[in-house]
């Protein structure tokens, strides 16, 4: 056993930062292509495979919710290494601050790829900690404050969700995680899988991202929780 | 007294009568009354011989060439009187409920006529003052709880169990007889009080001999190990008011059986007697709470679970006969108060336990817990009392199994001031046991009481279950009170119960265990540091000194200079304790909290996508299945049926699996026994060839063997 | 010379007229009638593992049983105009999914088959709703229902106590969405009936008519940690059916990413089964390196799970050769650093305890249930793909294969970090002899069919594409490794305690999102 301790002290601390500092090791973030004036909008525009941008006054713009990092548009659009992606879904309305101290998380997988759910799991390794915010998970949403949905949210999901989202007491946030649950990504919608999570429960957050990194979720709880502003 | 005496008899008598002659329609209210009205007279001339002192020792008449008959009721006898009084009182009420079930199946008459008869030899037994009588009697309560035991005849369940109890129970008692008898004759008189006077030359060998006949045979009908094969198998099928009494009271008094003898009757052999009943109590005690774990069978776990208590009063025993014989005498008292009190306790909360269970039993129509579930929300009194019930068993504060199996422990502990190393050793590993016993009891109890009345209805019947008529929670009720009363008042029971015992240990265990912190004249601070005494006054030991009784309600056993406090209790200090932290926790949380929130109720979670449906849940036996397979070497399961079926290679159609433990003692005594017995019917049968000159010689060798033994004693 | 034994032993005993794909793999006609028998000669006489069911609906119905022989893919085709098959699962338990799978996708009947009925569509499905079928509208919105799922499997277990325990599909912590029913009398397992599917997004029926670029996220993204394996695998059946062949860079880089991804995949695998113990120091360190090597990829790649680098034809960028190298040499550091967990874990032995003699599968049920991957291997079956059907180059590395024998957890584990280990070792023999040229060959779609495959990190995945005229995807089928071992995950499950339960799943390093598809 005291290896193991000391493998544990050898190792030192590696955790990051944030959201104290900035995080600037690299790899934290796949980056995401950014939008604005472009010599051709209609060849950039063709080249999405998802839809995600659209022309728009002699440049292009691009929707979050549905760009999946194909990257078919790096090298034609400025790339941003950044991180802090996280929305408030109904932004004229704010979150106000309902919760004080620390939050319990429950995470659903609404028919998710694994690398979402991945990245949210990397959230409980030494390199982001999440329990050093005052974030825990939890698997059941009796004592859950926040819920993190996951994928598109696939028929067979869609009831286990909102009974999952009902057992949940009040005060509660949802937090649509990754491009599939902000809009369905390239699943939905269909017969099998929805639009994302604001079919089935009111969302209150969104990360968008294929997958999000690590941080990326970190922001959303933080935005969720009210400790932070959610991106333009 | 005497007249008291009379007119309990003469209730018995009359009221056998009067159940005979009315119909049907009226026996369980008659029954009630006059079970009730004889209780109440038993209690009362127990009472008086217990708490006052007024002990009966009358001659009755002379049988020429048997001797005297005599009644006699002396403090102890008054015990067990007055215990049985107290389960029977209120078992009797509850019988007004629970006998209407049997009307038009089964005769009510017969079975009022045999309930009284049967508390009538019962309370009688205590009061024989010689052989004869007491054997008498016994016989009358033996045949009695069989003729209830297979009150319900056509279920073979109940005819094969109270075959079973008969013959193993006469078995016992015939040992018993013989011991009392070598003692009789030994002293020439069938009389106790001669036998007690005369008793002083019999040899070692005899007295061994006594001993054991009487432990083992007496022992028979405590339940205890290994000849209690027939208990798990009477107690379940009994009815559920007759089960109470079995468990309440006849166990006590097979108790009777082996104090009267062993710490009455026969002088003391050194300490071998009571490290064997100690051992032998540790085992009872252990294998029964592992069966009571494993059992399914409600009434059956909690007839395990007598043998369990039997096992912890017999340790009790045992260690008290230790301590006397060691020279120990207040160590001894502290022991045997702890016995009884023990076994008093037992009587309570194990009558309340089985007339729960006989409600249940009565309400749904199954004692399985694996088909039971829910029921808090059907019979919420039965809840709450049974729960009552089993805090008491699991020995949880402030209730009364704490307060005799916590003394009983501390007795065990006191193990330290001996000198004999080998003694040291057999009561550490006799403590052991019982602290695994005491742990496997929580577990026992928390099983029957969430798997019977928590979570879901795990079948159609537990779902559509009765209400419970008011007859049959009254006097669980009663018995939840006594429960509580007798675990906050120890203080009381223990100088009770110490002059009962005190005839035989010559000490007093009240003055070791509770000390007189009411008065502060120097008699009763003598011999205690006065900083010692100070300390306890600051502690408020003394409050309530201006309205209560006695010697207040602080148990304390007292050391030497160097360590004035061995150990300390105050079940009655502990329960205004919790009780002040509940409401102080309560009030908290009201006021922080549940003024400003709402409370929403909704479905059970169960994962997203399902209800949880009542076969999901934990059975029974799947909680206790941990359990059995740590202990597997004990259960020796035998499987009954192991199957498999497949539609085709992997596919599955069905796992069949039956399992049956084995119990211990079936195990290791009577299967060798009856397989000795068939051997030995099989060689003689071999001796039956038909051959006319075999014959012959078996008659010519039989005559030789004859002879020759007559010349060898002569 | 194999397949060829194989073809005239099949032609003198049923008299099908066999014939050797490009690929090298064997394609077997056979009548309705055959094909049980044909099916089950390879099994049994030919020792050949079940590899999936490939159902087409194309003037008729077309099934093509796939197997693996010793060093080819066979091809088992029947046709037939009704949609009714005999069944072989009673004969081979492998293909027992494949058919209820098809029974509900696409409404074929397979006689004979003893446990038909509900599998990858819910209860909550109208009776015949056949979303494969040709003609079903992928874009009509699924029933939601609101009444709690009706799903009742009949109870196998007959004993006294016995109970039904049901976990999930929302169960714990941060996992996949699946649903365990667990029959038992209490502390021993008895049975393991895992409901899969809640991920169900049915990518294969979306997928029809979709251009190969739009496909390509799907096959992408349908299981986010084994993509570019899948990613690979598609392309490599798009390149099939258009008889394009990569660049020998392309090739070499897409078996370096494939490594790296391997690497990645274990090490988190891992770190699963290092918290399903609770030993939370070595679940940090395995979870501290998995970090390390989602930052090496995205710093290599751009994303963090390998994402947006496959396409038919080879990749969409070049990687530069000192950033491989430099990589590799990363990726080096890192598995020596497992290494060092894998010795501290074989010294602790309350970690062992829970693995060792736990969760077995014998060899013989790994075959019967056609097992892939590391499972297959930790229990004695020693097919890799990258051996014997060879890709990308691996015929010139050397790979060494691990396996095991026991079957137990351990042996999972061992095999895991073994294969990890030899993960690194390929990442720096590649990266050190990366060939110069281009990494792209151009596509010219074209009607046909073709198979890709790979051995994606959880074992063998096989890709099946039809390409329309037009060049759009016409048909997709995908047989996903987690699929076969999902299959035969309560084999270990079954008479262990509950206890092991979640140790035994970890060790199994399942995908749902894989399986369901």
């Amino acid at each position: 056993m005291s290896r193991w301790v000391l493998a544990g002290l050898k190792t030192g601390i590696v955790t990051t930062g944030y959201p104290r500092e900035e995080e600037s090791a690299p790899g934290v973030t796949p980056g995401r292509p950014r939008g604005g004036e472009v010599a051709d909008p209609a060849k950039i525009v063709a080249r999405c495979p998802s839809g995600a941008i659209s022309a728009a006054g002699g440049g292009v713009v691009i929707d979050r919710r549905r760009c999946v990092h194909c990257s078919a548009c790096r090298g034609d659009l400025p790339w941003e290494e950044t991180y802090e992606w996280a929305t408030v879904a109904a932004a004229e309305s704010g979150l106000g601050r309902p919760f004080r101290g620390s939050l319990h998380v429950l995470v659903v997988d609404a028919g998710s790829c694994g690398a979402c759910l991945s990245e949210v799991r990397q959230l409980n390794n030494p390199y982001y900690n999440m329990h050093r915010l005052g974030f825990f998970i939890t698997p059941t949403p009796r004592n859950a404050d926040l819920m993190l949905v996951l994928g598109p949210v696939t028929a067979h999901m869609h009831r286990a969700l909102r009974v999952a989202y009902a057992a949940m007491p009040g005060p509660k946030r949802v937090i649509a995680v990754g491009t599939c649950a902000a809009s369905g990504g390239v699943f939905g919608p269909s017969f099998a899988a929805g639009s994302g999570a604001a079919d089935a429960v009111p969302v209150d957050v969104v990360v968008p991202g294929c997958p999000p990194p690590p941080l990326a979720v970190l922001h959303g709880l933080l935005v969720a929780a009210g400790r932070k502003e959610g991106a333009g | 007294m005497i007249a008291l005496v009379l007119a309990f008899l003469g209730v018995i008598v009359a009221g056998m009568a009067v159940v005979l002659a009315l119909p049907d329609r009226y026996v369980p209210r008659a029954v009630a009354a006059i079970g009730s009205v004889a209780a109440v007279l038993a209690m009362w001339v127990s009472g008086a011989a217990l708490f006052a002192g007024n002990e009966l020792h009358v001659g009755l008449w002379t049988i020429p060439g048997l001797g005297r008959i005599v009644l006699g009721l002396d403090r102890m006898g008054a015990l067990f009187v007055f215990a049985a009084g107290l389960v029977f009182l209120p078992v009797s009420i509850f019988s007004a409920g629970y006998l209407p079930r049997f009307r038009g199946h089964y005769s009510l008459r017969a079975f009022g006529a045999w309930y009284l008869a049967m508390f009538g030899s019962i309370a009688f037994i205590p009061g024989c003052g010689d052989v004869l009588s007491f054997l008498v009697v016994w016989e009358l309560m033996s045949i009695t709880s069989y003729l209830l035991v297979v009150y319900e005849h056509e279920r073979d369940e109940s005819a094969h169990a109270g075959w079973l109890m008969l013959v193993i129970s006469e078995a016992g008692t015939l040992a018993a007889a013989v011991g009392l008898l070598v003692l009789a004759v030994h002293a020439g008189s069938l009389e106790f009080a001669a036998i007690r006077a005369g008793n002083g030359g019999i040899g070692d060998g005899a007295r061994w001999a006594v001993f054991l006949l009487s432990f083992f045979g007496f022992g028979v009908k405590a339940g205890l190990f290994p000849f209690n094969l027939w208990l798990p198998h009477a107690h379940p099928a009994a009815p559920g008011n007759v089960s109470a009494l079995l468990s309440g009271v006849i166990l006590n008094v097979g108790i009777y059986g082996i104090v009267r003898v062993n710490i009455d009757l026969l002088p003391p052999i050194g300490v071998g007697p009571g490290l064997v009943v100690m051992g032998i109590g540790a085992v009872t005690a252990l294998v029964g709470i592992l069966y009571a774990t494993v059992e399914d069978d409600l009434k059956r776990m909690l007839a395990h679970s007598s043998i369990e208590n039997m096992g912890i009063v017999a340790v009790g025993l045992g260690a008290g006969m230790t301590f006397l014989a060691a020279g120990r005498p207040t160590l001894g008292a502290i022991a045997f108060v702890a016995a009884f009190y023990h076994m008093v306790n037992h009587s309570v909360y194990k009558g309340l336990l089985f007339l729960g269970a006989g409600t249940v039993d009565a309400t749904v129509g199954t004692r399985s817990m694996d088909r039971l579930g829910g029921l808090i929300h059907r019979l919420p009194w039965t809840g709450l009392a049974f729960l009552v019930g089993a805090l008491s068993i699991s020995a949880l504060p402030p209730f009364n199994g704490f307060a005799s199996e916590w003394l009983t422990l501390q007795s065990i502990l006191r193990s330290v001031e001996l000198s004999a190393i080998g003694v040291k050793a057999a009561f550490a590993v006799a403590g052991a046991i019982l602290a695994l016993t005491a742990a496997l009891a929580v577990t026992a109890f928390v099983k029957a009481f969430a798997m019977t009345f928590l979570g879901h209805a795990r079948s159609p019947e537990a779902e559509r279950a009765n209400r419970a008529p008011r007859a049959l929670i009254a006097p669980m009720l009663i018995l939840a009170a006594l429960c509580l009363t007798l675990g906050v008042t120890p203080t009381y029971v223990i100088p009770t119960i110490d002059r009962a015992v005190g005839e035989y240990t010559h000490a007093s265990a009240t003055d070791a265990l509770v000390p007189p912190f009411f008065l502060t004249t120097a008699a009763d601070t003598r011999g205690l540091p006065a900083g010692f005494v100070a300390d306890f006054h600051d502690l408020g030991a003394q409050t309530g000194r201006s309205f209560l009784p006695g010697r207040g309600l602080v148990v304390l056993h007292r050391g030497g200079k160097e360590n004035p406090v061995v150990y300390a209790m105050s079940p009655a200090y502990t329960l205004i304790v919790l009780l002040l932290m509940l409401g102080l926790t309560a009030g908290t949380v009201w006021l922080l909290a549940a003024r400003r929130r709402r409370v929403a109720r909704g479905e059970e979670w169960a994962g997203g996508v399902r209800r949880l449906a009542p076969e999901m849940t934990y059975t029974a036996t799947g909680f206790s299945q941990p359990v059995r397979v740590i202990f597997q070497a004990i259960f020796h399961p035998t499987v009954e049926e192991e199957s498999r079926e497949a539609a085709a290679g992997y596919f599955r159609l069905a796992i069949r699996r039956v399992q049956r433990d084995v119990y211990l003692p079936e195990r290791l005594v009577f299967r060798p026994l009856a397989r000795l017995a068939a051997g030995i019917s099989a060689g003689c049968a071999r001796m039956h060839n038909g051959k006319l000159n075999a014959y012959a010689a078996y008659v010519f060798i039989a005559l030789i063997v004859v002879i020759a033994v007559g010349i060898i004693v002569r | 010379m194999e397949v060829e034994r194989l073809a005239a032993a099949l032609a003198e005993r049923f008299g099908v007229k066999a014939r050797v794909e490009r690929d090298g793999g064997l394609t077997v006609p056979c009548s309705a009638a055959d094909l049980a028998g044909v099916c089950e000669t390879l099994f049994t006489a030919y020792d050949c593992a079940f590899a999936g069911l490939i159902v087409e609906e194309r003037d008729g119905w077309t099934l093509r049983h796939l197997f693996y022989s010793e060093r080819a893919i066979i091809r088992v085709v029947s046709r037939s105009d009704r949609p009714t098959f005999p069944s072989i699962s009673a004969r081979m338990h492998a293909a027992d999914w494949h058919e209820r799978a098809a029974e509900d996708l696409f409404g074929i009947a397979f006689s004979g088959h003893p446990r038909l009925g509900e599998f990858v569509l819910h209860e909550q499905w109208p009776e015949g709703t056949n979303p494969m079928r040709r003609g079903f509208d992928v874009r009509r919105p699924s029933p939601r229902p609101d009444a709690a799922a009706g799903w009742a499997p009949p109870r196998v277990l007959h004993a006294p106590g016995a109970f039904s325990m049901p976990i999930g599909p929302i169960f714990s912590g941060v996992e996949e969405s699946v649903h365990f029913q667990l029959e038992t009398v209490g502390e021993e397992i008895v049975r393991v009936i895992p409901r899969l599917f809640y991920n169900y997004r049915g990518v294969e029926a979306i997928a029809r008519g979709r251009t190969i670029a739009a496909v390509l996220l799907l096959a992408e993204r349908f299981t986010g940690t084994a993509s570019f394996a899948h990613a690979t695998a598609f392309s490599r059946a798009v390149e099939a059916a258009c008889g394009v062949a990569v660049p020998v860079r392309a090739a070499r880089l897409r078996a370096f990413i494939a490594e790296l991804e391997r690497l990645r995949h274990h090490t988190a695998a891992i770190h699963g089964i290092c918290s399903s113990t609770g030993l939370a120091v070595a679940a940090s360190q395995a979870a501290i390196l998995e970090e390390e090597l989602l930052r090496l990829s995205a710093g290599l790649t751009g994303h963090r799970y390998l994402f947006g680098l496959a396409v038919p034809g080879g990749l969409r960028r070049d990687l530069a050769d000192d950033d491989c190298r430099r990589a590799a040499a990363e990726a080096g550091a890192i598995a020596r650093r497992l290494e060092g967990l894998e010795r501290s874990l074989a010294r602790s032995s309350s970690f062992l305890d829970r693995l060792e003699q736990v969760g077995i599968v014998t060899a013989d049920e790994a075959r019967r249930y056609g097992l892939v991957g590391p499972v297959a291997r930790a229990s004695g079956i020693d097919r890799d793909l990258r051996v014997i059907l060879p890709y990308g180059g691996y015929a010139d590395l050397g790979l060494r294969v691990a396996r095991e024998e026991e079957g137990d957890g351990y042996a999972r584990l061992r095999v895991l970090f073994a294969e990890a280990r030899e993960s690194a070792r390929l990442l720096t023999a590649l990266a050190d002899g990366l060939p110069d040229g281009s990494v792209s060959a151009p596509i010219q779609p074209r009607a046909g069919e073709g198979l890709g495959w790979v051995e994606a990190p959880g074992g063998a995945a096989v890709h099946w594409v039809r390409l329309d005229d037009d060049g759009a995807v016409a048909e997709w089928r995908i047989l996903p490794p987690s699929f076969a071992n999902w299959h035969g995950f309560h084999l270990a499950a079954e008479g262990f305690a509950f206890q092991d339960f979640p140790i035994i799943l970890a060790t199994f390093g399942l995908a749902a999102a894989e399986n369901d598809r």
